[in-house]
């Protein structure tokens, strides 16, 4: 029972990893129309900041991940502003290209300026182990999955509450409509790649002090968003993250009792399973977030 | 001076014949260099291994061509990105070969790479010493009577396996192994797996991962299921700082054994904040800083990061390897081209070197030392060094 009880805490945190990262991928499609394959760079770079602000400056945790939020979301805004600006009335050739070849850059520049050699960023609740029962997991984990559902609900709120949450909604169901009545709609597609980069950066901050940070590491966290993203409901924010939550219980379940050599297939796995059965993804009725 | 003298200075001085006592011909005499490639991971989840590399062959470069070169020949180096795959060293070998023209190779740190190289060495004659790759398919693959253009330097998983179960056995009857999923680390678990086998250690189990894994929860907790008395790591450093933090997060007191870059100062550095946290790992290699002082002191001056591994081994390679090979080809043909290069490979003998004795048999294998380093009290320490018979 212990057993299972770790598996699923590893999955969940797993999970909320997943979830964070594919919500910004879904905001970003449901919003701009847009696949970001670039969007797992976005977490790496989030990572980056955050171990420059915690560990070179010396910042106090909670500080230098709100810097490393910040930092990406403001890298959201430019990259908004020059790649997506740019090739958004384009084919989606042009699209899938551009943001593929951002990615390569991003990862060799990383290369070029922190060197190859991973950085961790150890803090003292990562460094802290907590016995629950007979449960042994660093405190970090719960961190992680507390501040996962803070950020989920605050997501919530703001794309239900607030005015440029709704004008989000809005454009993702008909960005024409919006255009005709007023909505700013660059203006929205800035802050939906703001909010999609600081949420990947939130992640990196939450997750970076439990696993390490290198240029590759967004590589597969990307494919593995999008394939919450796909079994979610292609653009619907609330079906990525229960859609990532599922992944990483199963991943998690399946690297504990059947192989740990093929864990990464089983967010794909799960993708097609769910598709065989619901073409539209577990929660999609359409697209829209 | 007359008007055709004018024109004769004038042209001159446009070909620069005449200004600054600069005479091409002077260059055209100067020997040509000699071009060396090194081929490793410089991208891609093991590129740590390829800037070690790559750093090792400007220091080498820098340190050979400040004494003049090698027989008044100076060295010219080129790198080729293997990614760490057989695919991407099959590009790498032929952009050495064809483009940059290189005398000889060095590399190409990864097994899997190393494989996937060999036939294509073989194909377009270029010499190519193996420095760091210890897949035991790989002796079948060179040699006179197989692959006479290539050479490794290293030993390979089976060698160090027979030698490193019997000192696991003095600890530990039952071990799970725990290896990345490539060529290194499956062509080591077989060794291991058949040497456990000669040593009376139980195999409790075998697990394999990606590189570039995040979270090794999962198949901690496995372990923790299954209990051996040892685990047996096949990893590099880079995932080895993760791996021990979540291994002591769990609790797990299993003794631990390592193949790759674990008990190395690429580790150390890695977990500086908590020291301790691999005290009591033995691992089996065949170098560590302590064997090369001066140049652990020169690789921290010059890149301001603990020595590394496959860098290290590169140097070895090209030091007692390649750098007499070149200079007994010259001796003998007056000539460092690539057939000269593997003929003078073939009768290379540097007995006294840090890593031991490096001189190829007629599999082209190398019999280097093999090292036991434990890790204690954040430091490493040489247990034993066992030299391999061939």
């Amino acid at each position: 029972m212990d057993d299972l009880l770790e598996q699923a805490v590893h999955g969940l945190t797993l999970g909320s990893l997943y979830a964070m990262v594919a919500a910004g991928l879904a905001l970003m499609f449901g919003v701009v129309r847009l696949i970001n394959f670039a969007h797992g760079e976005f977490y790496m770079l989030g990572g980056y900041a955050f171990w420059y602000a915690y560990r070179e400056l010396g910042l106090p945790y909670p500080v230098a991940g709100l810097a490393a939020t910040g930092v990406l979301s403001a890298f959201g805004w430019a990259y908004e502003r020059t790649v997506i600006r740019t090739i958004l009335p384009r084919t989606w050739h042009v699209q899938l290209i551009a943001t593929l070849a951002t990615s390569i850059t991003l990862t060799n520049g990383a290369i070029l300026v922190f060197g190859t050699q991973p950085k961790e960023v150890p803090t003292r609740l990562s460094s802290t182990i907590l016995e629950i029962g007979g449960l042994r997991i660093a405190a970090q984990r719960l961190v992680v999955l507390i501040a996962a559902l803070l950020i989920f609900a605050g997501l919530e709120w703001f794309v239900t509450r607030s005015k440029l949450g709704r004008a989000m909604r809005a454009m993702s169901q008909n960005r024409e409509a919006c255009a005709v009545v007023g909505v700013d709609v660059q203006q929205i597609a800035l802050v939906t790649f703001a909010i999609s980069a600081a949420l990947a950066a939130g992640a990196a901050v939450l997750v970076s002090p439990l696993f390490n940070i290198f240029p590759d590491v967004g590589a597969l966290l990307t494919l593995k968003a999008f394939a919450a993203v796909i079994t979610g409901g292609f653009g619907y924010v609330k079906g990525a993250i229960a859609a990532s939550f599922l992944i990483g219980l199963a991943e998690s379940l399946a690297a504990g009792y059947v192989s740990y050599a093929y864990k990464d297939a089983i967010a794909f796995i799960v993708m097609v399973l769910v598709l065989l059965v619901r073409p539209q993804g577990l929660f999609g009725r359409r697209i829209g977030i | 001076m007359t008007r055709i003298g004018q024109h004769v200075v004038v042209v001159a001085l446009m070909l620069g014949l005449v200004e600054g006592g600069s005479v091409p011909g002077a260059d055209a005499q100067s020997p040509p260099p000699i071009k060396v490639g090194f081929a490793s991971a410089m991208t891609g989840p093991s590129a740590i291994t390829g800037e070690g590399v790559k750093w090792a062959a400007q220091m080498l470069a820098d340190e050979y061509n400040a004494k003049g070169g090698i027989m008044g020949r100076k060295i010219e180096i080129y790198f080729g990105d293997n990614g760490g795959t057989p695919g991407e060293a099959v590009s790498a070998v032929r952009k050495l070969a064809d483009v940059d023209k290189v005398d000889v190779i060095v590399g190409q740190t990864h097994s899997g790479a190393c494989l996937g190289a060999l036939p294509v060495v073989k194909e377009l004659g270029v010499p190519m010493v193996i420095e760091a790759c210890s897949n035991p398919k790989i002796r079948e693959q060179i040699g006179k009577s197989v692959n006479e253009w290539a050479f490794r330097v290293n030993p390979d998983d089976v060698m160090l396996a027979n030698q490193f179960a019997k000192h696991m056995a003095k600890t530990a009857k039952s071990v799970s192994i725990f290896a990345q999923n490539d060529d290194f680390g499956r062509g080591a678990a077989a060794a291991y797996d058949a040497a456990f086998k000669k040593t009376g250690i139980k195999l409790v189990s075998t697990e394999f991962f990606d590189r570039g894994q995040a979270d090794y929860r999962p198949v901690l907790t496995r372990v923790k299921r299954a209990n051996p008395e040892a685990v047996l790591l096949v990893m590099l450093a880079s995932e080895g700082s993760v791996f021990m933090r979540q291994y002591r997060e769990l609790g797990l007191n299993q003794k631990l054994f390592a193949r790759g870059s674990m008990a190395t100062l690429e580790f150390l550095h890695q977990v500086r904040d908590a020291p301790g946290i691999g005290d009591g790992l033995v691992e089996a290699t065949y170098w560590t800083a302590a064997l090369d002082p001066e140049w652990e002191k020169r690789w921290q001056e010059r890149w301001k990061v603990p020595v590394r591994v496959h860098g290290s081994l590169a140097a070895i390679a090209f030091r007692y390897a390649v750098a007499p090979a070149i200079e007994q080809a010259i001796k003998k043909t007056g000539r460092a081209d690539r057939k000269s290069i593997r003929d003078a490979l073939e009768t290379v003998d540097s007995p006294d070197t840090p890593v031991g004795r490096v001189k190829f048999d007629d599999t082209h294998q190398a019999f280097i030392n093999m090292l036991l380093v434990e890790i204690s009290g954040g430091q490493l320490k040489i247990l034993e060094r066992i030299p391999i018979q061939p």
